[in-house]
C-alpha cells in the first residue's frame, strides 16, 4: 500500500541504472524523481510528504554516505536505501548505523528493490506521523504560561496538589487553579492524557519523584 | 837510248810490277785465283815483252826465230792464264771452251817445240831491217810460214770468240762497265795478236811482234779494274771494321741488357757440338766462365725428373726448326736447385738440317716458388673452408656467388653447379628472402660488411635459421673483388630466443590478468551497472505488463534499453577478454591518443573506488604508431593503478593522476603519467623496474619490468622521477618504426 503523497528520490551518476530504476518504480506506481548527483538533490527543496531516496554509494563529488551525514545534519526526513555496485561490506555497516532502511549490492531484484521502497515510504509516513503528532503537542504547550508549564511539568509525576504547592512554593489553591487551566489549554481530561501528550511532546517530567503508594 | 828500247823496257818494267803486286795480292788473300792469274798473265807478258825488244835487235834470222819460239813458252802461259782470268774474274763464258781453249794453245804450244823452227815460221830466212819512225831501225823476220801457226791461230780465234761471249753475258748481266772494260779490252788485244799473227806471219805487214804493247791495253783495263777492286776492298774493309766495332758495342749492350734481365743468352753450334754462353747464361747454369761448352755438359745440368721433358722438347724444335718453350729445374753441382725458362729456335741450313741453335734462359726460381707458395696456399684455403664447421660463401663483383665450401653443400644437400649464381637463393626460406635480399644488395653496393639472419632449407627440407656474415674482399691495389662470408646454424639460439620471446609474451600476459585482478572491483562495478538497468527493466516490464495498462511503445523502448545495457555489459567483457587474453602480439597503427582515451574509461570505477580524479592533455594530432594496443593499454593501466596506490595516503582533494601525450617532433612519442601521492625514495628509484622488486605487500615485482620491456619493444626507453609539487611522474617514449624483434 503506497501511502499518499509518497515520493521516491533517485540519486545515481550511471545513465543504465537511472533508466531501469526508473522505470521499475514507474511500473510499480510510484512516483519518482532522478537526480544524476548529490548536489543536485541537496538542491531541491524537501518534499511534504513520505519519501525515500535510493542512493548510489559511490559517486564523483558528494558520495552516499557523506550525503546521508549532510541530510541527518539538516535533519531531514528522506529515509535512505543505498545500492551499489563496489559491494562494499564496511560502507553497509556504517550506512545502516546512520539509520538507512536497507543496503542493496548491484544488481538486485527488482521485488527487492520495491520492498525496500515501500518499507522506506511506510518508515517515512510513519516518522512524519510521530513528527506531527509532537509538533502538535508542542504547539499546545507553548499555549501554557511558564508557570503552568512548570504546574504541568510536576503533575505529570504524579504529584498532588498539596505536594506542588510547596514545591513551587505557593498555595495549593492556585495550583489548583493552574491545573485547571493547564487541562483546558490542553484539551485533556485526565492525567493520563496530559502524560501522553507530555510524552508525545517529549517533554521530561520534573520533580522529585517520590511516589506514595 | 831508242825510244823503243825505253818503251819496251818500261813496257817489262810495268808488266812485272804489276805481276809482282798482284802476286803479292794473291798471297796475301789466299782466295781465288784471278789475282794469281793475272799476275802470271802480266809476268808472261813482260817476259813477251823483254824477248820482243831482243828479238828486234836480233842480227840473224835465226836468232829472231830462236827467239820467237821460246816466246812462245810466255805466250801460252799469257793466253791461258787471261782466259781463264777473265772466265774466273768475270764468272762467264762456258768452261768446256776455256777447256777447248788451252787444249789448242797447248797443242799449239807442243807444235812449236816439235817445229824446228817455231809456230809461225819453218824457217826464218832473213831479216829485214826497216826504220820506224825515221830515226828507230828494226828487224822483222821474213821467212817461210808455218802451216801448223793455223793451230795457234785458230786457237786465238777460239779466245776472240770466248772472249765475246763473255762479253755479252756479262753486258747482259748488267754489268756494262766491267764488260767492256775487262773482256773488251781482251777482246781487242787478242784481235791485235790475231791480227799480228797473220799479217805478220804470213809477210802481209812488215812489222816485228808487238804483242806485248797490245797486251798493254789488256794490262790498263785489267789495272784500273783490280785497282777498283782493291779501292773497294779497302772500303769494305774499312766498312767491316767499323761494323764489327759497331757490332761488338752491340754485342756489349746486348751482354747488358741480358745481365739485367737475368737472361742467360746462349747459341749451340750444333755441327761442332759448342754451346756458346754470355757470362750470366755461365753464372745462371753454375759453368765456370772459361769452361768448354757442349750438349753434354748442358744435359748434366737439367734436374733428372726434367731431362726428358726438356729434351724432347729441344728435339722437336730441331726437327722442325722452330720455337720451343720449356721450364725445367738445374741442379748445381753444390746441390742447388733452380727453376729456369728457356726458350730457343733452331736454324736449319738448306738440305733441313739443324746447325745452330740460339736461345736464351731465365732464372724463375723465384717465380716457381711463388708459384708453388700460392698453389700451397691455395691447397690451405680449400682445405680449410672444406673442413671448418661452418658454411662458406664467395661471391664476386657482379654479387653472383662463385664458391660454396663443402659445409655449406652438406648443408644444403645441393651440388656446387646447382648453388653457384644466385641458385642458392632458392633455398631461403620466403618470408625471409626480401629482406635478405635488400639488406645483401644494400651492403654490397656501400661496400660494407653485414650480418643478416634468415632460414635456409637444409637437406631434409626443415628450415634452419642461419648467422650469415660477409665482407668485401679487395685486392692489394684496393680494387674490389667481391664478398666473401660465412653462415652457422644459429637454430638452437633461435629457438631459445623465440621461446625467450614466448615467455616473455606469457608473463605479459600473466601481468595484464593480474592487474586485471588488481582491478576487479571495478570491473564488476562496471558490469553491475547495466545488470542492474537490465534487472530494474525487466521487472518494470512485468510489473506493467501484469497492471495491464503498458503501451507497446514503452515496451519497445523498455527492451531496447534492456538491450543496450546488455550491449554494454557485452562491451566490458570484452574489454576484459581483451585484456587477459593469451597469443602472439598484433602490430598495427596505433594512435596512442584512442589508448589514453580507452584506459580512462578502464580506469574509471577504479578511479571512483579510490577517489581519485584523471585528468587527460592529449597531443591533438598526433601521428599513429606500429605497435601493440592491448600491450600499450597494458602499460598505462598499470602506472595508472600505481600512480592510484601512491596516492592512498593523500587527501581525497589532492588526488588527482594526469595523462599527458605529446610528440617530440623527431617522430618519436611521449606519453607521461604524473601522481600526486607519495613520490619515489632515492633507493627505490633504482630498482624500480627490476623484476621481482616491489614496494607493495601483496605485490609480485612482475608489473614495470614487463612495462618496460613493453616500451623497449616498442622502440622506445621508460624512466621515473619526483615532481615539484609532489608526486612522482613515469615518462616513456615511443617510436613510430621499431624493429621487429617482437
Amino acid at each position: 500500500m503506497i501511502p499518499p503523497n509518497s515520493l521516491v528520490f533517485l540519486i545515481d551518476d550511471d545513465a543504465s541504472v537511472r533508466k531501469g530504476v526508473a522505470r521499475l518504480l514507474r511500473s510499480a506506481g510510484y512516483e519518482s524523481e532522478i537526480f544524476a548527483s548529490a548536489f543536485d538533490f541537496l538542491g531541491r527543496a524537501p518534499h511534504a510528504g513520505p519519501c525515500g531516496a535510493i542512493v548510489d554509494v559511490r559517486m564523483p563529488g558528494l558520495n552516499g554516505i557523506d550525503l546521508q551525514k549532510s541530510l541527518i545534519q539538516r535533519r531531514r526526513e528522506e529515509q535512505l536505501i543505498f545500492i551499489t555496485g563496489y559491494g562494499d561490506i564496511s560502507m553497509c555497516a556504517e550506512a545502516m548505523k546512520a539509520g538507512a532502511v536497507d543496503f542493496l549490492p548491484k544488481p538486485f531484484g527488482d521485488a527487492e528493490l520495491l520492498q525496500c521502497v515501500e518499507r522506506a515510504l511506510v518508515r517515512s509516513a510513519e516518522q512524519r506521523r510521530g513528527r506531527a503528532a509532537r509538533d502538535e503537542a508542542r504547539r499546545l504547550l507553548d499555549l501554557l504560561t511558564p508557570r503552568e508549564f512548570e504546574v504541568m511539568q510536576h503533575v505529570i509525576t504524579g504529584m498532588l496538589n498539596k505536594q506542588i504547592a510547596p514545591e513551587l512554593g505557593t498555595a495549593e489553591k492556585t495550583v489548583k487553579v493552574h491545573r485547571g487551566r493547564v487541562m483546558q489549554k490542553l484539551g485533556v481530561t485526565s492525567v493520563a492524557e496530559l502524560v501522553r501528550l507530555a510524552e508525545r511532546a517529549c517533554i521530561t517530567p520534573r520533580g522529585r519523584h517520590e511516589t506514595k503508594v | 837510248m831508242s825510244w823503243i828500247t825505253l818503251l819496251g823496257s818500261m813496257d817489262a818494267a810495268l808488266c812485272f810490277t804489276l805481276a809482282g803486286i798482284y802476286l803479292l795480292v794473291a798471297l796475301k788473300q789466299r782466295e781465288g785465283w784471278e789475282h794469281l792469274l793475272f799476275s802470271c798473265s802480266a809476268a808472261a807478258a813482260g817476259v813477251i815483252a823483254e824477248l820482243e825488244l831482243t828479238a828486234v835487235r836480233a842480227g840473224t834470222g835465226g836468232q829472231y826465230g830462236e827467239i820467237i819460239r821460246w816466246a812462245h813458252l810466255p805466250l801460252w802461259v799469257l793466253l791461258v792464264s787471261v782466259v781463264w782470268f777473265v772466265h774466273i774474274y768475270l764468272r762467264a763464258g762456258p768452261r768446256w771452251l776455256v777447256w777447248t781453249i788451252c787444249g789448242l794453245r797447248t797443242l799449239a804450244l807442243g807444235l812449236n817445240f816439235l817445229s824446228k823452227t817455231n809456230l809461225n815460221f819453218r824457217e826464218v830466212t832473213g831479216l829485214r831491217h826497216f826504220s820506224w819512225w825515221g830515226r828507230e831501225t828494226v828487224s822483222a823476220p821474213v821467212g817461210v810460214p808455218n802451216p801448223s801457226t793455223l793451230v795457234g791461230q785458230l786457237g786465238l780465234l777460239l779466245i776472240l770468240i770466248f772472249l765475246v761471249n763473255v762479253t755479252i753475258t756479262v753486258w747482259r748481266r748488267g754489268d756494262r762497265r766491267r764488260a767492256l772494260l775487262v773482256s773488251g779490252s781482251a777482246s781487242f788485244f787478242i784481235t791485235l795478236i790475231l791480227g799480228a799473227s797473220v799479217s805478220v806471219g804470213w809477210g802481209i805487214i812488215q812489222s816485228p811482234f808487238f804483242v806485248s804493247f797490245a797486251y798493254l791495253g789488256l794490262i790498263a783495263a785489267m789495272g784500273y779494274e783490280l785497282s777498283d777492286d782493291l779501292l773497294r776492298a779497302a772500303q769494305l774493309a774499312r766498312q767491316f771494321r767499323a761494323s764489327q766495332i759497331t757490332l761488338r758495342e752491340n754485342e756489349q749492350r746486348m751482354d747488358l741488357a741480358a745481365n739485367a734481365a737475368g737472361l742467360g743468352m746462349w747459341a749451340w753450334d750444333i755441327t761442332r757440338n759448342e754451346i756458346w754462353m754470355t757470362s750470366q747464361g755461365r753464372s745462371l747454369f753454375g759453368f765456370a766462365p772459361s769452361e768448354k761448352l757442349d750438349f753434354e755438359r748442358f744435359r748434366s745440368r737439367i734436374h733428372p725428373e726434367d731431362r726428358e721433358s726438356v729434351l724432347d722438347a729441344r728435339t722437336q724444335s730441331l726437327e722442325s726448326g722452330g720455337e720451343y718453350e720449356s721450364e725445367y729445374r738445374i741442379a748445381l753441382p753444390d746441390g742447388e736447385v733452380r727453376w729456369i725458362a728457356g726458350c730457343g729456335r733452331a736454324e736449319l741450313n738448306g738440305k733441313g738440317e739443324p746447325v745452330f741453335m740460339r736461345g736464351v734462359s731465365r732464372d724463375i726460381t723465384r717465380r716457381k716458388q711463388g708459384e708453388e707458395a700460392l698453389r700451397e696456399s691455395e691447397a690451405r684455403f680449400r682445405i680449410m673452408a672444406d673442413t671448418a664447421p661452418v658454411m662458406i660463401w664467395m661471391s664476386g663483383t657482379d654479387k653472383l656467388c662463385i664458391f660454396f665450401n663443402q659445409g655449406w653443400l652438406k648443408f644444403t644437400g645441393r651440388t656446387l653447379e646447382e648453388e653457384l649464381g644466385d641458385g642458392w637463393t632458392k633455398g631461403v626460406h620466403p618470408d625471409d628472402f626480401e629482406r635478405c635480399l635488400a639488406t645483401y644488395v644494400k651492403s654490397f653496393d656501400a661496400r660494407q660488411p653485414f650480418t643478416m639472419e634468415y632460414r635456409l632449407r637444409r637437406s631434409d627440407g626443415e628450415y634452419h635459421w642461419v648467422l650469415d656474415t660477409g665482407t668485401p674482399r679487395f685486392a692489394r691495389g684496393g680494387e674490389f673483388l667481391g664478398y666473401i662470408g660465412s653462415c652457422i646454424d644459429i637454430s638452437e639460439r633461435k629457438l631459445a630466443e623465440l621461446d625467450a620471446q614466448r615467455h616473455r609474451t606469457e608473463l605479459a600476459h600473466l601481468s595484464r590478468v593480474a592487474l586485471m585482478g588488481e582491478m576487479s572491483a571495478s570491473l564488476a562495478h562496471e558490469l553491475n551497472q547495466p545488470l542492474t538497468g537490465i534487472v530494474s527493466n525487466a521487472g518494470a516490464g512485468q510489473r506493467l505488463i501484469d497492471a495491464g495498462h503498458v503501451t507497446l511503445s514503452e515496451l519497445r523502448e523498455l527492451l531496447a534499453d534492456i538491450s543496450a545495457d546488455g550491449r554494454r555489459a557485452g562491451d566490458v567483457v570484452r574489454g576484459i577478454r581483451e585484456m587477459v587474453r593469451k597469443g602472439e602480439t598484433v602490430r598495427q597503427q596505433t594512435n596512442v591518443n584512442d589508448v589514453v582515451r580507452s584506459v580512462v574509461q578502464i580506469v574509471h570505477p577504479d578511479a571512483l573506488l579510490r577517489s581519485c580524479e584523471v585528468e587527460t592533455s592529449l597531443e591533438p594530432n598526433l601521428p599513429t604508431i606500429e605497435g601493440d594496443p592491448v600491450q600499450l593499454r597494458q602499460v598505462l593501466i598499470n602506472l595508472v593503478v600505481n600512480a592510484f596506490d601512491a596516492m592512498h595516503d593523500t587527501p581525497v582533494v589532492d588526488r588527482k593522476v594526469e595523462i599527458t601525450t605529446a610528440w617530440s617532433g623527431n617522430g618519436a612519442i611521449r606519453a607521461s603519467v604524473r601522481d600526486y601521492g607519495v613520490g619515489i625514495s632515492e633507493e627505490t628509484r633504482a630498482h624500480l623496474f627490476d623484476p621481482f622488486f616491489t614496494t607493495k605487500a601483496e605485490g609480485l615485482g612482475m608489473g614495470l619490468a614487463i612495462v618496460r620491456s613493453i616500451v623497449e619493444s616498442h622502440g622506445g626507453a621508460i624512466a621515473a622521477e619526483n615532481v615539484e609539487g609532489g608526486g612522482a611522474r613515469f615518462y616513456f617514449t615511443l617510436s613510430p618504426n621499431n624493429p621487429t624483434t617482437g
